[in-house]
């Protein structure tokens, strides 16, 4: 079952149009959407919640219109945009006071047991936290609310690995009821190696796929050649780099599949948004 | 919309709020336009907007589950409560100087019903001038007050300088009428029955007038928000 369905979701801005976005998050699963920075990933979670106002686009909520019902569905949604910036003179149990009156099913057990495991002190300011200890307020607040979905923007930017990998572990644990699902947008490609269920990819305002992560993997090869062979497959390639020995680069997987004396590899996650961004290739320094 | 007012006080409101609405004893000097205590009171107002700008506060009421236009009509009931307090603390010194400073006040409107009357259309033009101004953006608070804060003196110096000019022109046969009927029954504390029927009539006014501006004001308020990006 589909808890969010995104459908022909548009924003125009002076230099910078969101054209279309259209994907679906299921239920019970981690949907990573991933992009560049400025490709529209921050816009496209803002107009989803009508902080920014869409020039035209639907979004469905568990079914329902969200913006005809926009307080009943965000009860339902836990939201992170970065870090908690706000009112950074406060103690941390001033502002959690204040939030939960906004929940009927906030869950204090849940949110003190996210303080300790998080290390926050609920008598420090905002002011106090570290870059990190902020993102990890803004998830303890997203999380104890009993939320079904989580939409997170950037979570795990500004985190050590030690905390990145205890919040994917974090994430895994939501899901594992089959009832709780996460939009987590991120250009930290690794976060969503290990935790995300399906891909959506923005580029330039415009979704280029939304699929599952292996589908997603698999739709791609990456593949290495020599120098002379760089222009016979110049045109299969989707991105590459070429350098004093050769090329390397990214095809579809029907184009790898096809092409003759290269060297074929999976591709991961982080190389397919790489040479993607990288489409019209890049003679390497050392050439 | 508890919850949000709830948010207001706790972390919206400016602890000079207190200090304004404090100055409410400026009713208390002799021969002063008293209505200038109502422009500190807006003056607040401005700094509970400033200070939940600096503080991020659209964001972070943008990510709880409340729509824009939830957000704006609990900022504008907090204005609300905020100038009837202000309102019910004139009122409450108002009968305190009767006792205390019955003298006219040279300065400009006297202790009055007609007082409270002036300071809720001096709060009406505020709202309709300062509010949809601000929210028009979201978060230009400073141009905005400085709209309200003129409409505000222009109404303070009409008021109060008609006020000054009756109580100077009332004693001069020659002057027009209209200044002895202001001076008797509007700038005056009520002891005739036409005083008071007037002084009533002209309160009234100046609740009719203040509830429709406000409502108003939020109306305008709410539509404008509603296509401002929070950023």
């Amino acid at each position: 079952m589909k808890i969010l369905e995104i459908k022909d979701l548009r924003k125009q801005y002076p230099s910078f149009l969101l054209d279309g976005v259209s994907f679906d998050v299921e239920e019970g699963s981690i949907m990573g959407f991933i992009g560049r920075n400025g490709a529209g990933k921050t816009t496209t979670i803002k107009s989803v919640l009508n902080l920014v106002h869409a020039d035209s686009g639907t979004v469905l909520f568990e079914g329902q219109d969200l913006f005809a019902n926009e307080t009943a569905c965000k009860k339902k949604i836990g939201l992170v945009l970065g870090e908690f910036n706000y009112y950074k003179r406060k103690k941390l149990k001033s502002i959690a006071a204040v939030t939960k009156a906004f929940y009927e099913e906030w869950d204090e057990e849940t949110y003190q047991t996210l303080l300790s495991r998080f290390a926050l002190d609920p008598e420090k300011k905002v002011s106090e936290l570290s870059q990190g200890m902020r993102v990890k307020f803004a998830l303890a607040l997203a999380l104890s609310h009993k939320a079904k979905l989580l939409i997170l923007d950037e979570p795990t930017s500004g985190l050590d690995p030690v905390s990145r990998d205890e919040l994917l572990d974090i994430f895994r644990d939501i899901i594992e009821d089959g009832e709780h699902s996460i939009l987590f947008s991120t250009h930290i490609i690794s976060d969503l190696e290990k935790c995300a269920d399906y891909i959506t990819y923005i580029k330039g305002g415009r979704i280029l796929t939304s699929t599952d992560a292996d589908s997603f993997k698999d739709a791609y090869r990456l593949v290495s050649g020599e120098a002379e062979q760089l222009e016979q497959y110049r045109h299969d390639l989707i991105g590459y780099r070429a350098h004093a020995f050769g090329f390397t680069g990214l095809m579809t997987r029907g184009n790898a599949e096809r092409a003759e004396g290269l060297k074929i590899a999976p591709a991961d996650m982080e190389s397919i948004m790489i040479y993607m961004e990288r489409e019209d290739g890049h003679e390497s320094a050392a050439e | 919309m508890k919850a949000l007012l709830n948010k207001e006080l706790k972390l919206c409101l400016h602890p000079t709020v207190f200090i304004y609405l404090g100055l409410i004893l400026m009713l208390l000097i002799p021969n002063y336009p008293y209505l200038v205590s109502c422009f500190f009171v807006c003056n607040a107002i401005f700094f509970i907007f400033q200070t939940a700008r600096e503080n991020g506060d659209a964001m972070y009421t943008a990510m709880l589950p409340v729509s824009k236009a939830q957000a704006v009509r609990a900022r504008v009931l907090f204005v609300v409560i905020i100038q009837a307090i202000d309102l019910l603390l004139m009122a409450g010194m108002c009968a305190f100087a009767l006792v205390s400073m019955p003298e006219h006040n040279a300065g400009g409107t006297d202790h009055s019903l007609s007082l409270l009357a002036f300071a809720l259309v001096l709060f009406a033009i505020f709202n309709l001038i300062f509010l949809p101004s601000f929210y028009k953006t979201g978060y230009k608070a400073g141009s905005s007050f400085l709209k309200g804060a003129i409409g505000v003196w222009i109404w303070l110096m009409l008021i109060e300088g008609l006020m000054i000019a009756s109580g100077t022109m009332a004693g001069n046969d020659s002057a027009p009428a209209f200044f002895r009927f202001i001076s008797e029954n509007i700038d005056c504390f009520p002891q005739t029955a036409k005083a008071w029927t007037v002084q009533g009539i002209l309160f009234g006014a100046g609740l009719l007038i203040y509830a429709v501006c406000t409502f108003l004001a939020a109306r305008i308020s709410v539509k404008r928000y509603d296509k401002v990006n929070v950023q």
